[in-house]
C-alpha cells in the first residue's frame, strides 16, 4: 500500500512513473530503511525538508547495491508527483544546492524536451561544489554545473536510465528553442578581438576570463571556497608531513628521518622570529610541492626536515633546476625555446608507422573469422587481443 | 584464451573468449557488448561469491570452459 504510485498521478512517457525506475533498483529502494523511516507518507513540503537535509548524490553503491538517500527521495517524488511549480521552485532555490539537483533530476526524468533545457541550462552557471557516492561507497567531488551537463548529455546517471532527450540542433532548427547564449559570451567576444590584435596564445587570459563572470555572488562564493580549501589544505599538508615522515618506513631512512625529526623540533625554538615568520611561508608552499614530487619519485632520497630554511631553499631550487631542464631555460632566458628534440626522433617514428600498418597489432586480421570478431569486438571496447 | 560461459537461468546462455590476465571489469564488459544490457547491472557470481572487478579471472582461477552464474544488480 505504501509504495503505489498516487492514484491521481498521470502517466509519464507512457508508463506508471514509478516505473521510470527499474525493477530491481525500485525493489531496493522499497526495502531500504531510510525509504521505510523517512520516506513514509511524505507529502511535496516534508519532502523539502527532507532535501534540505541531503549531502551527497549518487546511485548505489557497495557490494549489494545500496541505494542512496538521494535515490530514495527521487523515488518518493515520482510516487507523489509533486506540482510542476513546485519542481521548478526546487530548481530555482539558490541557498540548497542538493535540493537543487534534485528538482533537475526530477525534471530531466519527467519533464518534456522544451522544459528540461529551459530549466536545466540555467544551472550551468551554478559552480558550487557537490558530493557524490561512487559505486565503491567512497565519495568523489563533482560540481552542479557538471553533473546538468551530465544529465543533458548521457543518457545513463545514478543508476537511472534517462529519456531520450532531443538533440538542442533539432529543436533550434525547428524553431522550439531559442540558439543557447552562455554566460561567458561577451567574455569569449571581447577575447576574439584580443586574438585579431596579438596573435600568441591566450590560455593563461583564459582562465582570468572565466574568473570575470557577471554574478559577483559567485566570485564571491568560489573566492572563499578557493581560500578556504587553500588554507586547509596548508594546514594538513605540515601536520601530514610530520606523520608521513615517521610512518614511511623505508630502511635506514627512516631512523635518518626519526632523528632529523627530533633535531628539527628542537631547532624550531631555536629559530629567531623573523625567520619564524619567513619559514613558515616558504614551508607551505615548499611542502605542497614537495608531496607532488613525493608521490612522484619515490626512490629519490629527500630530506624535509631540515631546520634551516635557506638551505632547504637552495635544495629546492637545485631540485628544480635539475628536474626541469628545459623549463629551467625558459624561466631564465628570454627568448622563446623550442622544445628540445633528439635527432634520432625523426628517423624512428616514420620506421614504427611502416611497421604498425603491416602488422596490425590488435589482431582483426585473424584468418579464424570468430577470433577476428572477438578482436574486434575488444578493440572497440579498448582491450587488448586474444592472446591465443 | 579461455572461453566462459555466463548463464543467468533465465534464457541467457553467453560465452565469451577473452584472456586469462583480463579483469572481470573487462569480462563484464563483453558480457555487456554481447547481451545488451549494462555494464554497471552486471554481477558475476559463483555461489554466494560475488566477483569484484579489479581482480583478474586468473587470481579467480577461472579456467577454460568454466560456468558462471549470471545476476543482475
Amino acid at each position: 500500500m505504501a509504495n503505489r504510485t498516487d492514484p491521481s498521478a498521470k502517466s509519464i512517457h507512457g508508463t506508471n512513473p514509478q516505473n521510470l525506475v527499474e525493477k530491481i533498483l525500485r525493489s531496493k529502494i522499497y526495502q531500504n530503511t531510510y525509504w521505510k523511516e523517512q520516506c513514509f507518507g511524505l507529502t511535496a513540503e516534508t519532502l523539502v525538508d527532507k532535501a534540505m537535509e541531503l549531502d551527497h548524490l549518487g546511485g548505489t553503491y557497495g557490494g549489494n547495491r545500496k541505494p542512496t538517500p538521494f535515490m530514495c527521495l527521487v523515488l518518493k517524488m515520482l510516487q507523489i508527483q509533486p506540482e510542476k511549480d513546485i519542481v521548478v521552485e526546487f530548481i530555482k532555490n539558490e541557498d540548497y544546492k542538493y535540493v537543487r539537483i534534485l528538482g533537475a533530476f526530477y525534471m530531466r526524468i519527467t519533464g518534456t524536451v522544451t522544459d528540461v533545457y529551459q530549466y536545466l541550462e540555467p544551472l550551468y552557471n551554478d559552480y558550487r561544489k557537490l558530493r557524490q557516492k561512487s559505486t565503491e561507497g567512497r565519495f568523489a567531488l563533482t560540481h552542479v554545473d557538471e553533473v546538468i551537463d551530465e544529465l543533458l548529455t548521457k543518457d545513463y546517471s545514478c543508476d537511472i536510465a534517462l529519456p531520450r532527450l532531443q538533440k538542442r540542433l533539432t529543436l533550434e532548427s525547428s524553431g522550439v528553442l531559442e540558439p543557447r547564449r552562455s554566460a561567458l559570451e561577451d567574455d569569449f567576444e571581447e577575447e576574439e578581438e584580443k586574438e585579431e590584435e596579438e596573435p600568441p596564445a591566450l590560455e593563461p587570459e583564459k582562465d582570468y576570463y572565466r574568473g570575470r563572470s557577471p554574478a559577483r555572488e559567485r566570485d564571491r562564493e568560489r573566492k572563499r571556497d578557493s581560500k578556504q580549501y587553500r588554507d586547509k589544505d596548508r594546514d594538513r599538508d605540515r601536520d601530514r608531513d610530520r606523520d608521513y615522515d615517521r610512518e614511511r618506513g623505508r630502511g635506514r631512512e627512516r631512523d635518518r628521518d626519526r632523528d632529523r625529526d627530533r633535531d628539527r623540533e628542537r631547532d624550531r625554538h631555536r629559530l629567531r622570529d623573523e625567520d619564524y615568520g619567513r619559514d613558515r611561508e616558504r614551508e607551505g608552499r615548499d611542502r605542497e610541492r614537495e608531496r607532488d614530487r613525493r608521490d612522484r619519485d619515490r626512490g629519490r632520497h629527500r630530506s624535509p626536515s631540515r631546520s634551516r630554511s635557506r638551505d632547504r631553499r637552495d635544495r629546492e631550487r637545485d631540485r628544480d633546476r635539475v628536474r626541469d631542464g628545459g623549463d629551467y631555460r625558459k624561466r631564465h632566458s628570454r627568448s622563446s625555446v623550442s622544445p628540445r628534440r633528439r635527432p634520432d626522433d625523426n628517423h624512428e617514428e616514420p620506421k614504427k608507422k611502416k611497421e604498425k600498418k603491416e602488422k596490425k597489432s590488435d589482431g582483426t586480421d585473424h584468418p579464424d573469422p570468430e577470433i577476428a570478431e572477438a578482436n574486434r569486438l575488444r578493440a572497440s571496447l579498448g582491450l587488448a587481443p586474444l592472446r591465443l | 584464451m579461455i572461453e566462459v560461459v555466463l548463464n543467468d537461468r533465465l534464457g541467457k546462455k553467453v560465452r565469451v573468449k577473452c584472456n586469462e590476465d583480463d579483469t572481470i571489469g573487462d569480462l563484464k564488459k563483453l558480457v555487456a557488448a554481447q547481451t545488451g544490457t549494462r555494464l554497471e547491472k552486471i554481477r558475476i557470481q559463483k555461489w554466494y561469491n560475488v566477483y569484484k572487478d579489479h581482480i583478474t579471472l586468473k587470481d579467480y582461477e577461472i579456467h577454460d570452459g568454466m560456468g558462471l552464474e549470471l545476476y543482475y544488480n
